[in-house]
């Protein structure tokens, strides 16, 4: 066949994709930015509250209500930062709290740093067996004063999902905070997550707190003493993709009673439930959003009354990855689990009894979470492959472009302006330009990565590839760095 | 398709235009931020120093208050933001000074007037600067105000009626915590009713009847809080029959903290493994706190539990029930739970 045979061919089947394609995908543009919207407007009403309620806040320090916390700490070759970690967590401003550090058979000194910090002794403790553990349990250890409330189990390495289900078997507490090893707190984070518990104690069973990128802040001994913007452009448009999905996403859920996702970097949940509903799931990959999941299905199976909220108030910093192959793997295995979970509770959707959990919140992470990056993939490959074949108009694609991504602009500028209005977390002016250039910078070359590399997370899912954890490089934070 | 290239170059538009706005608008709220800072820290700086001096307690001569009543404009408004900061953290002279100051500012009779403002923020904010001028012949005006439509309003009315500290506002407060689709925030509702002394006690035990379950959780919790022993029978009830676990495991902690002899029994019966395993838990730990030593055969024999945590509990408790607590645990001596028991309490001993 001629070159110009191909090159008809192709013509032809671009024209054929794109006209088969046109009205649907136009379909999915209108419906994806309208639920944007609609969020955007819920996440608006919801900061109204909050920014009334902030104007109007009397002093609560916890006292009365306020619920115990176990704040569950896995630790895997955490030397470096465990000690300080452990430090603020201890020092944290509340009433009733211990900490419970579960190291995963760390091959490093992470225990014996520990145990030279706290003058550790251990203990002939059996941990209860509510939640089933496989790996086993090498022992526990607490400080020697008999005063500092932290516990220490080491066990066999097994996962964070494990090592988080044997901290909800040490913990005293009615509830538990699911924590990363190397989260920085607020001082009075917990103040903020506990209080819809202490609002309305007998229906609340999980809250989440917003995650916020600490890369380039200044911290002293586990606690931010000033919030900067990350130094490079990856972590600072995670920044963005936080401030949106926090912001907007999860408050605009939780406006709507349909909040189904808790970020593993830090959530608290009522014990009991945790227990009840059998733990985390080890062999899933969105361990996070699988649990919230299973906590809806087993309570609206149950036709109890119950309540899980979003609070917005900025609870924990985390490191992000500065680099793309971590960055790959963080989003590969974010995707791998969104889709597993979705196709575990696939029997919840749009059926009557799971209310706006089945018929709201599940459909739009199927439509515009899960599918999202398939249809982007598409446009990224049919719009050159259109403009190079010279089967549509040019000025025409470059306008469906502009508007494309100055949406995405338009919905992390909301995000922005709600930040800026309620938490003005970042003092300086030069933030403001960075975060703007961050939202319009994602859409050259990170976005389409993103895509690309959440589509690997779902296909070696459908394939059957075993997942890898791999690991995240921390930079760690400290004086110097800082 | 002339249309729709018009469509979409009126969208984009529409959306760029959309952006630009946007970014205005964040930078005009960083703005108007700063200069209000500004304006409030200016305003401020001449009655600062007299206001650190009242509210430390060293304006002997009443010198300084004096200055702060001369206060006009918006200094004076700026100031009143400032006194009601502080008034929640400061009691006594300095606080009766303060409360004067904003008597002759006229912020405390403004604050009745606002109570009935459009704006939820203003009716809140007067709810509080009552509370915080300790104004008792605004309790009724504020008990109205706990069913307002705005929970902000609500929590501030329960707050103020918590600061003035009049019993006769227990009961309002207590039940607005279960009103229909206005319901007070628990948390704020106990920690006003802890600050309205004994004469509760009776609005506590009525509250345990209540059909709200967050409504008994808070008086079953309170009462152990006040040791009011009055509502014992009510609590007992609880335990045995209420249709909700957090009302049962409050309950089994008050009966605990200020139950009798003979509760040891009731407690005993709800530590049956029939019973849920946090319900159980609690019920162990309340028999330690109660110290009867009725309850030690009953607890030497979930010394063999199939739970740990739950052995342990009962080891701890054993141990604080001196030498009869303590004989109990012969034979016992190797299991992990009494020998984790003996560990830590020897621990804490020796940190005393």
């Amino acid at each position: 066949m001629s070159w110009d045979g191909v090159t008809e061919g192709l013509r032809s089947l671009v024209v054929w994709s794109m006209d088969v394609t046109a009205v649907p995908v136009i379909i999915y543009f209108l419906l994806i930015n309208t639920s944007l919207l609609l969020l955007i407007a819920l996440a608006y009403l919801e900061f109204r509250a909050q920014q009334r309620r902030r104007a109007t806040a009397v002093s609560w320090q916890g006292a009365g209500l306020a619920p115990g916390v176990s704040l569950l700490v896995p630790a895997y070759n955490e030397e470096a930062g465990i000690v300080m970690a452990v430090k603020s967590f201890l020092t944290l401003r509340y009433p009733r709290h211990e900490v419970v550090v579960v190291d995963d058979g760390s091959s490093d000194e992470t225990f014996a740093r520990l145990e030279a910090a706290f003058d550790l002794v251990q203990v002939p403790r059996e941990l209860p067996h509510e939640i089933p553990i496989r790996a086993k349990v090498l022992g526990i250890w607490v400080p020697r004063d008999g005063r500092t409330r932290l516990v220490v189990v080491r066990k066999e390495n097994s996962g964070k999902t494990e090592a988080l289900n044997v901290g909800v078997n040490a913990a005293n507490e009615p509830l538990v905070a699911m924590l990363d090893g190397d989260s920085i707190l607020e001082p009075d984070g917990l103040l903020h997550v506990t209080r819809p518990f202490a609002d309305d104690p007998t229906r609340m069973v999980a809250t989440g707190g917003a995650i916020r990128p600490v890369n380039g802040s200044r911290v002293v001994s586990g606690r931010i003493v000033r919030v900067e913007m990350p130094q490079t452009w990856m972590p600072r448009i995670q920044l963005v993709e936080y401030l949106r999905a926090f912001l907007l996403g999860r408050t605009g859920w939780s406006r709507l009673g349909g909040l189904i996702l808790i970020s593993g970097a830090f959530g608290l949940f009522r014990r009991d439930v945790v227990v009840e509903v059998g733990g985390l799931e080890p062999n899933s990959i969105g361990e996070d959003f699988e649990l919230v999941m299973r906590i809806h299905k087993k309570l609206l199976d149950e036709g109890r009354d119950y309540r899980i909220e979003f609070v917005p108030e900025p609870v924990s910093w985390t490191e992000v990855p500065i680099t793309a192959k971590v960055l790959r793997n963080q989003r590969r295995r974010w995707h791998r689990g969104l889709w597993e979970t979705l196709w575990a509770y696939r029997s919840m959707l749009f059926r009557p009894k799971y209310g706006r959990i089945g018929s709201l919140a599940l459909p739009y992470y199927w439509l515009f979470e899960l599918i999202a990056p398939l249809l982007e993939l598409f446009g990224i490959l049919i719009v050159p492959l259109a403009l190079l074949l010279g089967v549509v108009n040019v000025p025409f694609a470059i306008l469906f472009l502009v508007l494309a991504y100055g949406y995405a602009v338009l919905v992390t500028l909301s995000a922005m302006v709600v930040d800026e209005w309620a938490f003005h977390k970042h003092d300086r002016w030069r933030a403001i330009w960075q975060t703007i250039a961050a939202s319009v910078l994602e859409n050259i070359g990170y976005r389409q990565a993103t895509v690309w590399w959440r589509l690997e997370g779902w296909w070696s899912s459908l394939r059957g590839k075993k997942h890898v954890w791999g690991v995240m490089t921390r930079t760690g934070f400290d004086e110097e760095q800082a | 398709m002339i249309i729709g290239a018009a469509l979409l170059v009126g969208a984009t538009v529409v959306i760029l235009g959309a952006c630009v706005l946007l970014v205005i608008l964040v930078v005009a709220v960083r703005a108007r931020r700063h200069s209000r800072n500004q304006r409030d820290e200016m305003l401020m700086s001449p009655l600062r120093s007299a206001l650190i001096t009242v509210a430390s307690g060293e304006d002997d001569d009443g010198a300084a208050a004096e200055q702060l009543t001369w206060a006009t404009g918006v200094s004076r408004v700026v100031l009143d933001r400032n006194i009601v900061e502080m008034l929640g953290k400061i009691r006594g002279v300095p606080a009766d000074q303060l409360v004067h100051v904003l008597e002759v500012h006229g912020a405390v009779d403004a604050a009745v007037e606002d109570l009935t403002s459009r704006s939820s923020v203003r009716r809140a904010r007067a709810a509080q600067l009552l509370g915080l001028a300790r104004a008792k012949d605004t309790v009724p005006l504020l008990v109205t105000a706990l069913g307002d439509e705005s929970v902000e309003v609500r929590n501030s009315a329960a707050y103020a009626l918590g600061l003035i500290g009049d019993p006769a506002a227990a009961g309002p407060v207590l039940a607005a915590i279960g009103a229909p689709e206005r319901g007070l925030p628990a948390a704020t509702a106990a920690e006003a009713l802890q600050s309205m002394g004994v004469g509760i006690s009776e609005v506590l035990r009525d509250g345990m009847a209540d059909d709200n379950a967050r409504t008994r959780m808070v008086a079953a919790h309170l009462s152990a809080e006040r040791s009011f022993t009055l509502g014992l029978p009510q609590l007992r009830r609880l335990l045995s029959d209420d249709p909700d676990l957090t009302v049962r495991e409050t309950s089994a902690t008050a009966i605990g903290r200020l139950g009798r002899g003979e509760d040891a029994d009731t407690l005993v019966r709800h530590t049956a493994d029939t019973e849920p395993l946090s319900l159980r838990r609690a019920c162990v730990v309340a028999l330690g706190e109660l110290g009867d030593t009725r309850a030690v055969p009953a607890l030497a024999e979930i010394l063999d539990d199939s739970d740990p945590r739950l052995a342990e509990l009962a080891a701890t408790a054993l141990l604080s029930m001196g030498a009869e607590g303590s004989a109990a645990l012969a034979g016992h001596e190797d299991d992990p739970a009494v020998r984790t028991a003996r560990l830590l309490v020897s621990l804490q001993r020796a940190s005393a």
